[in-house]
């Protein structure tokens, strides 16, 4: 089990190869972060300067009521969505500096995204699912082959490598989506409402296994309705309209 | 796992959809490949046919084709000797075509009878038996179909052919009785028809044409295929009152004529394509729509806009891939059957093809579906390339 362990930190603390965040240990910044979407002819004020660092091995909990900014300050430190005023660093990389191409890059491999809907792709096995952003980062098939399986078996799905994604049941479906959002080592692991599809005996399951995964070395970041993994998490902080309401 | 093999697994997820698909893109590849067939297959055929033997100049009564007219030329023996003396001809033969009559036990049988020479014949090919010898005016070549007519003669039997009747008098002019030596096929002859052929002197006789050594026409084949134009110019001055084409000019004028079938294998030809673009163009744009959620999320984990276009163009070509696939045996079989139609025609040789596969027009017409249905993919690929990540997860997530 040590060993195991072992093996699995060493997937997990990827993410070293940009140069040194100007927050000391923070591999996650954003500052000053706004978002505004025209809805209608009016501007909807989505986030109203919201701070943040995330610092490595930490896991944070993002927790608010629904339209309270959650999913969108997620979305902008992933770099998936540009904020209207402010900045995001990731590993002391400014995403707004890159372009569309080398922003796909980063996400690529510095970070790692869960969905509440999974969006595993259906004509995939398990295994091809989570080799998919590897073949992407260029890692070459036996190699990507052995990490996903490695995966796999770390996420407790090692006998359902073979299984089409549609073979498989919600919790699952999730925990490929862990392993897949794992495959290039990332140093953030980015996931919003991760149970939010999920009964509450399989929510538990994918609750341990974020335990697991913060202990063995990941630095998460939840977006969660879900009050139980809320309060795994070591750091929780709470939206409202657009504002970190306490740390 | 190739993007080919993820496309073709993609168009897996609705089987009915993709089905229904595929029989449109099979129906329109099997149209372009029938109209590329058709394009240029009549004229290939009919050289084909023309050069069966390898005589590349016809000699014809002047203004007439070959058997269209009861015209003939004279002298034919003589012309034939001299062109044979010509040291750029190979050899040279005249043929008779006129209608002959068999007599049953009950009745007489319309026959169509060609005179011919048998060293330097270039109308048909024996079957069975043996050709006829140079000098053998005893012996008679049957088609298989007026073998038929004949109550199933054989090598061996005996027929009685009357010559040209008197229409006075219904009766002939001249009975022959001939050996049947050989089974032939004549080239030329359309569906059925019931042919025999005897040595010339013969057959002038029986067509009562004995008189100036006549001949429908006569062929001629040239040392090597370089020399023929030069030959067709010096026997077309040489002989100003006869008609003299090479095979390849004959070719050109039958094209003209056909040119109308050409232009309808183009039109239909490329009617075909743009069906094959848009049956693609459509099931891959309704396929992205449904699939923008997963292509954010693809995009979200760092998949690149090339890896996505590459993805949805893969699904074009596996649609094209096998569509195609199926189009060519639909076509090949349509072709086959379109075939049997329209060389039943009366007139037309039975050997003659408007549909013929030519490995160059093949490969450019499978060259333009692929390219075409690459094409078709164009559109929902750039679709699928300019998904909003953000908007599509954060819609997909209410």
């Amino acid at each position: 089990m040590a060993r195991r362990a072992r093996t699995h930190s060493r997937h997990l603390a990827g993410g070293g190869h940009l140069s040194a965040p100007s927050h000391p240990g923070a591999v996650l910044v954003a500052r000053d972060l706004r978002k505004d979407y025209p809805v209608g002819g009016e501007t909807v004020h989505a986030l109203r300067g919201v701070s943040l660092s995330v610092g490595r091995g930490e896991h944070v909990a993002i927790v608010g009521p629904s339209g309270s900014g959650k999913s969108t300050l997620l979305q902008l430190l992933g770099g998936i969505d540009t904020p209207s005023a402010g900045s995001v660093e990731v590993l002391g990389t400014r995403l707004e500096r890159l372009s569309d191409r080398d922003l796909t890059r980063l996400r690529l491999l510095r970070l790692g995204f869960v969905f509440q809907r999974f969006h595993l792709l259906p004509v995939l096995t398990a295994r091809e699912n989570v080799e998919l952003p590897m073949a992407e980062a260029g890692v070459k098939s036996a190699e990507r082959r052995a990490r996903a399986l490695e995966l796999l078996e770390y996420v407790g799905l090692s006998g359902r490598a073979g299984h089409r994604a549609t073979q498989l049941s919600g919790g699952e479906m999730q925990r490929v989506a862990i392993a897949r959002a794992l495959a290039n080592q990332p140093a953030v692991l980015l996931a919003d409402e991760p149970t939010g599809e999920l009964d509450a005996a399989t929510g538990q399951e994918i609750l341990e296994l974020f335990r697991r995964l913060n202990r063995d070395g990941a630095t998460l970041v939840v977006v969660t309705h879900d009050e139980r993994l809320a309060r795994e998490a070591g750091r929780t902080v709470t939206m409202f309209d657009g504002r970190i309401a306490d740390r | 796992m190739t993007g080919l093999g993820w496309g073709i697994r993609s168009l897996g997820r609705h089987p009915l959809r993709t089905g229904l698909s595929l029989a449109g893109i099979a129906v329109a590849a099997a149209m372009l490949l029938d109209m590329v067939m058709l394009s240029g297959g009549i004229d290939k055929s009919f050289g084909d046919l023309l050069l069966q033997r390898g005589y590349q100049i016809r000699i014809t009564p002047k203004g007439t084709l070959p058997f269209d007219t009861e015209a003939s030329l004279p002298g034919a023996r003589r012309l034939v000797r001299t062109l044979r003396a010509d040291p750029e001809v190979a050899t040279a033969g005249a043929i008779l075509g006129s209608a002959v009559y068999a007599r049953t036990p009950d009745s007489l049988v319309t026959l169509f009878g060609y005179g011919v020479q048998p060293e330097s014949q270039g109308i048909y090919r024996v079957m069975a038996g043996a050709d006829l010898a140079p000098a053998d005016t005893t012996g008679l070549l049957l088609s298989a179909a007026a073998a038929a007519v004949l109550g199933g003669a054989r090598v061996g039997d005996t027929v009685m052919l009357a010559g040209r009747l008197d229409p006075q008098i219904a009766a002939a002019a001249e009975d022959r009785s001939l050996v049947v030596r050989g089974m032939v096929e004549w080239l030329y002859d359309y569906r059925g028809q019931p042919s025999v052929g005897a040595v010339l002197p013969v057959m002038q006789r029986l067509a009562r044409q004995a008189t100036g050594d006549p001949a429908s026409l006569v062929l001629v084949r040239a040392r090597a295929d370089s020399m023929v134009e030069p030959l067709v110019a010096r026997l077309r001055a040489d002989y100003p009152t006869l008609e003299v084409n090479s095979v390849v000019e004959l070719v050109a004028q039958a094209k003209r004529r056909l040119s109308y079938f050409t232009q309808l294998a183009h039109v239909l030809g490329a009617m075909s394509l743009v069906v094959t673009v848009l049956l693609i163009g459509t099931l891959l744009t309704i396929t992205v729509n449904e699939r923008l959620g997963e292509i954010a999320t693809l995009r979200a984990i760092g998949i690149g806009k090339a890896t996505v276009v590459s993805q949805v163009l893969a699904e074009g070509v596996a649609l094209t891939v096998i569509g195609s696939a199926l189009g060519v045996l639909l076509g090949l079989a349509t072709a086959r059957y379109l075939d049997a139609i329209l060389t039943s025609f009366p007139g037309l040789p039975a050997a003659f093809s408007f549909f013929v596969p030519r490995a160059d027009t093949l490969t450019q017409a499978a060259v333009v579906l692929l390219v075409t249905g690459s094409l078709a993919g164009l559109y929902p690929a750039w679709l699928a390339a300019r998904a909003p990540i953000a908007a599509t997860l954060r819609a997909e997530a209410t």
